[in-house]
This record gives structure tokens, sequence and C-alpha cells, in this order.
């Protein structure tokens, strides 16, 4: 069942010094229970696309569809993982996770609950009462997933969502998503700017082409799931890996007009 | 040798130390007849003024202090109750900016004083009047504070919220004041300070109580110890205040304690 529907997108913004083109013609279709990945050098769009799917934005022709109807508004049914985490933080942890049962009338014990499990299933129930500022980057994208998810989203956007963090911490941060896909079929938009990351998630890989970002192409994954880390290792991973490469080199290159 | 940060007991010898130093100096230049005790009397003489204002017959500085302090607080309070509101709508909506800030631009460097002769003119000298002076004085600051906070708040904040589902209100309400109020607050401690002024220079030209008139009364009749005692007065309340302000802002805004480093 297709989730979400891409139709021919364009977005153009419009400043004073002139019209920029970030988004043209992008088409691309999500079924329920997919783990799609957007790659793509970066100002090719990507977010663009991304906050056209969340609402936060409007294509300037096309259509963007969640379940056939178009997206009109910020669209609380696609739960957004921001790069820079956005967590409250005059809020605490369970706080900040319970934020969006709030502001949806669930009562106080059902988002008690609630929270209670998202916070103990990514392992941070000892600081449920801290504030995000006193914990570590890793730390805080693990509360930004559980306040996501408590909202029970119909799909999940990661704007790369773990950009910021050390490649030890990123590494852990994959897997605790990979265990949250294997267990829930959370449906995943996902960008990112590594091809490892996105083999890693996806069941498909999406390549952006430089601005104005235009659908590349597109690779079915279908490494066996449930995945762990060192899937990295198998020729199957790599040949594909070495495909992408590739495709992405051609258009990191074109963006920087080599 | 690097400079570092003194401990708070070092640091309160070190402050003990120079007032000391500050209140012999005083106290000796006017026994060696250095200074006229008429136009500065020594500390141990505005003690004893103090003393007999406190205890004496004619016991007024309690009453004063208990008087202006009122009267700066309910004018604070009174412009904090309309200040603030208006702020954060203007902070959320440009266009209800772009209508008020004209007036806002008008009415705002408008000192306090220059609404003394409207307001006795409107008022009389009663309380209402000495509270009419504060929210002049003390409105349009805040209100500027007020907007300048809420537009600070992270917009990606905002969005977030809203991505979860929080309604416009809500987003005002768990969002944006939450997020404008450590800011808030610091100015809000600056217009504390504008208020005093206010309160001081409206019981000076027009009033029958409060420390600006103990002071003002004082100066007729050459007391200058009195007028050192009314002085010393407004610090003291001003920095009690601030302490209080102070412990308001730990109990408002508790993730900014535990942040290290803030």
């Amino acid at each position: 069942m297709t989730l979400i529907q891409l139709e021919n997108v364009t977005k153009v913004f419009t400043s004073r010094k002139g019209d920029v083109e970030a988004v043209r013609g992008f088409s691309l279709s999500i079924r329920k229970g997919e783990v799609v990945t957007l790659v793509g050098a970066s100002g090719c769009g990507k977010t663009t696309v991304l906050n056209m799917v969340a609402g936060f934005i409007a294509p300037t022709s096309g259509k963007v569809l969640l379940e056939g109807e178009p997206v009109s508004r910020i669209e609380p049914r696609c739960g957004m993982i921001f790069q820079s985490y956005a967590l409250f933080p005059w809020l605490t942890v369970r706080e900040n996770v319970e934020f969006g049962p709030k502001v949806n009338g669930i009562s106080r014990k059902i988002r008690k609950d609630l929270a209670r499990n998202y916070i103990e299933m990514v392992g941070l129930t000892e600081f449920a009462d801290s504030y995000p500022g006193e914990l570590s980057g890793g730390m805080r994208q693990r509360v930004a997933l559980c306040r996501a998810l408590a909202n029970k989203p119909d799909i999940l956007l990661c704007d790369e969502p773990f950009a910021a963090l050390d490649a030890m911490t990123r590494q852990v941060m994959q897997q605790e998503l990979l265990n949250i896909v294997s267990r829930s079929e959370q449906t995943i938009f996902f960008i990112t700017h590594s091809i490892d990351e996105a083999l890693i998630l996806s069941d498909r890989v999406v390549v952006m082409s430089a601005r104005p970002g235009q659908v590349k192409a597109v690779y079915d994954i279908d490494l066996s799931r449930p995945r762990k880390i060192d899937v990295q290792l198998t020729d199957e991973y790599l040949k594909i890996k070495r495909k992408i490469w590739d495709m992405v080199e051609e258009e990191v290159k074109a963006s920087m007009n080599m | 040798m690097e400079e570092t940060e003194l401990t708070f007991w070092r640091a309160s010898v070190y402050g003990s130390l120079g007032l000391i130093c500050f209140l012999g100096l005083w106290e000796i230049s006017i026994r060696l007849h250095l200074i006229d005790p008429f136009f500065l009397p020594p500390p141990s003489q505005i003690i004893t003024r103090a003393i007999q204002m406190t205890t004496g017959p004619d016991a007024v500085l309690l009453s004063d202090i208990r008087i202006s302090a009122s009267r700066v607080l309910t004018g604070f309070f009174l412009s904090v109750l309309v200040g603030v509101p208006f702020g954060l709508v203007m902070g959320v909506s440009p266009v209800v900016r772009a209508t008020l800030n004209p007036i806002i631009s008008i009415i705002r460097p408008l000192p306090a004083l220059s609404w003394i002769p409207l307001s006795m003119l409107w008022l009389g000298i009663d309380e209402q009047q000495k509270y009419a002076i504060v929210f002049m004085g003390c409105f349009a600051s805040i209100l500027v504070y007020t907007t300048d906070a809420t537009m600070r708040v992270d917009p990606v904040l905002r969005r977030a919220a809203r991505n979860l589902g929080a309604s416009n209100f809500q987003v005002l309400r768990y969002v944006i004041l939450p997020g404008a109020l450590p800011d808030l607050l610091s100015g809000l401690k600056v217009v504390l300070a504008i208020a005093w002024t206010c309160v001081i220079s409206a019981e000076m030209v027009g009033a029958n109580s409060g420390l600006g008139f103990r002071i003002w009364t004082a100066k007729e009749w050459s007391d200058t110890g009195q007028v050192l005692v009314g002085m010393i007065s407004i610090s003291v309340t001003v920095l009690i205040l601030d302490i209080a302000f102070r412990g308001l802002e730990r109990l408002l805004l508790p993730w900014q304690r535990k942040v290290p480093g803030s």
C-alpha cells in the first residue's frame, strides 16, 4: 500500500537575489513499512523534499500525497527527527517524550506509560528526569527518536539525524533504528549523505542529482533483515556500494563544477 | 600567573575588606576635619540617625520603605500584566508588530519623569498616580524585552511542536512562553530597577510618604544624615529585591540551573 506519493514535485524558492529551483520534477512513492533513503550531495534539495512531505513548505507545482490526500498543513502523521535534535530544553526527557501525546489530548496515565516504554526501549530510564542540556548528543537524538515514536507517526522523517554524532555513536544509533524497524515495521523516509548509512538502513536507496534535485537512480537493497552493522563486510554490500558511489560521485562533482 | 575565579568565601572576604576600608576612610576624613560633617556626615552619625528613624518617636523609615516598595511592585506588576501578553503577541505576529511599533517607538524614549505633570493633573498625588508613573516608565520596555525574547526562540522548536500536533495556542503556551522566559526574566530585572527610579522621582515631586519624599524633605531641613539614610535604604531594598528575583529565576528555570557552564 502506498503511503507517501510525490508526483512531479517542483520547488522554487523566491528571494531578492532571484529564484532558486531547489527540486525539479521529483517523483517517488513510499510503501507502508518501507525504509527509503535519499542520498545526495549537500545542497541538492534533499531537505526540501522532506520538508514538503512534513508540510513545513508547500511545493511550487506537483503533488505531495499522504494516503492519497494532499498534504496541506504541518502533518503530525509525519513525525520528524531533526539533525539539531530540536528537543525542548526546558522539559525533562520524560516530558519531551510526552509532548506529542499531551498536545493531542491523550490522558496523563496512558502517556506516562507510553513515555516509560519508549525511554526504556532506548535505555535512558535513569535519565528520564534529566534535561536535554545534561545529555550527550547521542542520548539527545535517542530522546528525539522516542518523542517522534511516542506520537505513533505513520511515517518517520529523518533529516540527517546522525550527522552531528561521532562515528561510534552513529553506528550505535543506526543499530538502534534497525532494531526499531525490525520490531515495529515503522515506515521511514531517511535523508543522509552517507552511502553506508543508506545501505545499512534501507529497502530502497534513491540517489538525487545535483541542484535542481531530481531522482537520478533508485536501487533496491536486498540485503537480508534483520541486519547487523557487520553486513558492511559482505561482497554483496560492497558491490552495490560501488555502484551507488560511482553515481553519487558524478553528482558531487557536478555540484562542485568540477 | 593565570587568573582564576575566586571562591564565594574568598570573594566575600575581599569584598568586606574593601567596604571596611571605604567606610574607615570616610569616617577618618571627617574626624580629621578634612570634610565638614554638615555636607557629609560620617558613617557613625548615619547609623545613629538610622536607629533614631527606626526606633524613635518619629520612626518612619520602615513604613517609608514599605510604602515605596509596594508602589514599585504594584506598578511593576501592572506593567508586566499588560506588557508581557502584548509582547508575546507582537513577537509571534509580524502584523501586530508592524502596527504597534510606531506607537511604542514614540512612547518608549519618554523618561518617566516627563509623565509627572500630566499624571498629577489627572490623578493628583494619590497612590494611583505613583502606579501610573511606574507603569509609563516600565510598560514600553517590558513590551520590547518580551517581543525580543519571543523572537529569539529557536524556530526549529516551533516547527517541532507543530510537527507533533500542537495548535497555535499550544505552541505559544508550551514552546514560546517557556522558550522566551530566560531572556524575559533578565529583561524584567532591568525594568525593576527602572521602576525604582520612577517611584523615587515621583515621590520627590509630589507625595507625603515614601523614601523619595523623606529624602527630599530632609534636604529642606538640611538633615544630611536623613538624606543618606534614605539613599542607603534604597540601595539595600533594591539589593534585597534583586536577590529575591534571582531566587524566582532559579525556581522558574530549573533546566538552566543544571546545564553546566551557564
